[in-house]
């Protein structure tokens, strides 16, 4: 008795399958964004705020359809500098991922950290601003990054 | 022993294409079961949601849906198998006694999402089904029926007529997919041969829906329900996984899942005891050999069962009186559909397909080609 192993080659076809998701959050957030707002989804029974915002409370288990405006200003919850891409490699500029609790939000928001010139500064609870791209066109890279204040 | 009792159901209006998403769907259904029964998120203590991340299309699918059940910050597990191995966790983790109440949910979009005979394809042998694609689904349970067909000389028209006796029952049932008013032989007879002897009519009608219940243990159940319906017998058996290991006609592990459960019910006789059965047959040619198997028919009698209407609403043992997966085959709901109709069977909710004085049914799940896996439940009023 052995204990060879061997390769086969397979593939699977992706099309196989094709997605309906539901938009109605995903549409509320770039049809903020477009016009430079972040906007969510208030549960009328608990408060929460969602960003982005979908049309049912996961605590209070009922549908919500409160549309509500929040800050664009907020606090650095948490964050990594990118040393290295997701194979393991080195990067040669390295860059902050982080969440952000904007206020009057529940939810925290990902994006780019700027405004640092030496990453051994940042610290959480630091004070952040959204920045838009010049252009918005009502999509997820509307928002460029955060930046310290 | 405690005993589990089902104490709520509800399913979809099941469709070939939904307008929603999966997690509208499933988040309408539950707040209605809930509201139905009159009962909160609070009062479950367990969730178990029956889906699998290939059909899914995405992996630990289950995080993007148990929040629209009510299982944020609560007990959550998937079971990756159809519905009804779902109600069989739960009913063990009842059995446990950490738990009085479980949520079981199966759900699906195997309508209009993801093509189901392309992904069970792909979840063949990989070392020896999959490179030469000689077998999948459908050619499985069709070396079947030619078995069955030749060793019993079951012939094309039987299986039409059987197929129209389950789309019968499909056109009187409210949560069908697929209605055929004018189901006949000869329309059967006339459909697309796809892998002899299956023709296109025989195939289920794979569909977007979901089927929820709630169980719970006895000493809860009154406060739910004045009408529980008991779940005294379950069995769960698996056949090897290669095709080439099986005998296809014997369906062992089906033979084997239905002798235990009537044992622990204390079923002598099931051709006599029992009332109704409602299977998980992906194909009508499914349906002689499973019911065989199970011992509610005498082997090679199907000629005679169908002949004989034996299998239908009014008959000796009705087969899926609901029309069964013919109607709607919501894929991992699917078995759980069977528990949830059977159930409505002896709580006399069936409508239109009422059968007269049901008081035990015997209800079965499968998985894998060619049933490889078996589940079956015995349940009375």
């Amino acid at each position: 008795m052995t204990q060879e192993t061997r390769t086969i080659e397979s593939t699977w076809d992706l099309t196989a399958y094709q997605f309906k998701i539901e938009a109605d959050a995903l549409n509320l957030f770039i049809k903020g964004t477009k016009d430079k707002k972040i906007l969510g989804r208030k549960c009328h029974q608990c408060g929460t705020v969602y960003v982005p915002g979908p049309t049912y409370c996961r605590k209070c288990l009922i549908d919500i359809d409160q549309v509500v405006e929040v800050s664009q200003e907020g606090v650095l919850d948490a964050f990594t500098v990118n040393l290295a891409d997701v194979r393991g490699i080195p990067v040669e500029n390295p860059f902050i991922t982080c969440t952000v609790k904007l206020d009057g939000s529940d939810s925290f928001l990902m994006g780019t950290l700027e405004g640092w010139t030496e990453w051994h500064s940042v610290r959480e609870g630091m004070r952040v601003k959204v920045v838009w791209k010049d252009t918005t066109s009502g999509a997820l890279a509307d928002l460029s990054h955060f930046q310290l204040i | 022993m405690e005993k589990v009792a089902l104490v709520g159901y509800k399913q979809t209006k099941h469709t070939f294409e939904s307008p929603v998403a999966r997690e509208r769907i499933i988040y309408e259904l539950v707040k209605s079961l809930y509201k139905d029964m009159g009962i909160t998120k609070d009062d479950i203590d367990t969730f178990i949601l029956a889906s699998n991340d290939f059909t899914d299309g995405r992996t630990i699918s289950e995080v993007f849906t148990v929040p629209r059940i009510g299982a944020y910050m609560k007990d959550e597990t998937k079971v990756e198998a159809d519905g009804l191995n779902a109600a069989l966790y739960a009913y063990m983790r009842i059995l446990s006694g950490l738990y009085n109440t479980a949520l079981v949910i199966g759900f699906s979009m195997s309508g209009s999402e993801f093509r189901v005979p392309l992904t069970q394809a792909y979840t063949m042998d990989p070392a020896y089904e999959r490179p030469r694609a000689l077998i999948n689904y459908y050619s499985a349970a069709a070396l079947q029926a030619g078995a069955y067909m030749k060793k019993y000389r079951f012939t094309e028209e039987d299986l039409a007529a059987l197929t129209v006796k389950n789309l019968e029952n499909a056109n009187n049932n409210p949560y069908s997919a697929r209605k055929e008013p004018d189901a006949s032989v000869d329309k059967v007879l006339g459909s697309k041969l796809l892998y002899t002897p299956i023709r296109q009519a025989h195939v289920s009608a794979y569909a977007d829906g979901a089927c929820a219940v709630v169980l719970s243990s006895k000493k809860m159940a009154r406060k739910f329900t004045d009408k529980p319906v008991w779940i005294d017998g379950v069995g769960h058996l698996m056949d090897t996984y290669y095709i080439g290991d099986r005998d296809l006609l014997k369906m062992d592990s089906l033979a084997g899942a239905a002798k235990k459960a009537y044992k622990m019910a204390g079923i002598k006789n099931p051709r006599k005891e029992i009332d109704l059965a409602e299977l998980h047959t992906n194909f009508a040619s499914e349906e002689p050999v499973f019911t065989e198997a199970m011992g509610l028919f005498k082997p090679g009698s199907a000629k005679d069962v169908v002949k004989n209407g034996e299998s239908r609403i009014g008959g000796s043992i009705p087969v899926n009186p609901s029309g069964g997966p013919l109607g709607a085959n919501p894929v991992n709901a699917t078995g759980l559909i069977r528990l949830a109709e059977a159930s409505a069977q002896l709580r006399k909710e069936a409508g239109k397909n009422q059968i007269k004085g049901a008081k035990t049914a015997v209800v079965h799940a499968q998985d894998g080609p060619g049933a490889q896996s078996n589940t079956v439940f015995v349940i009375r009023r």
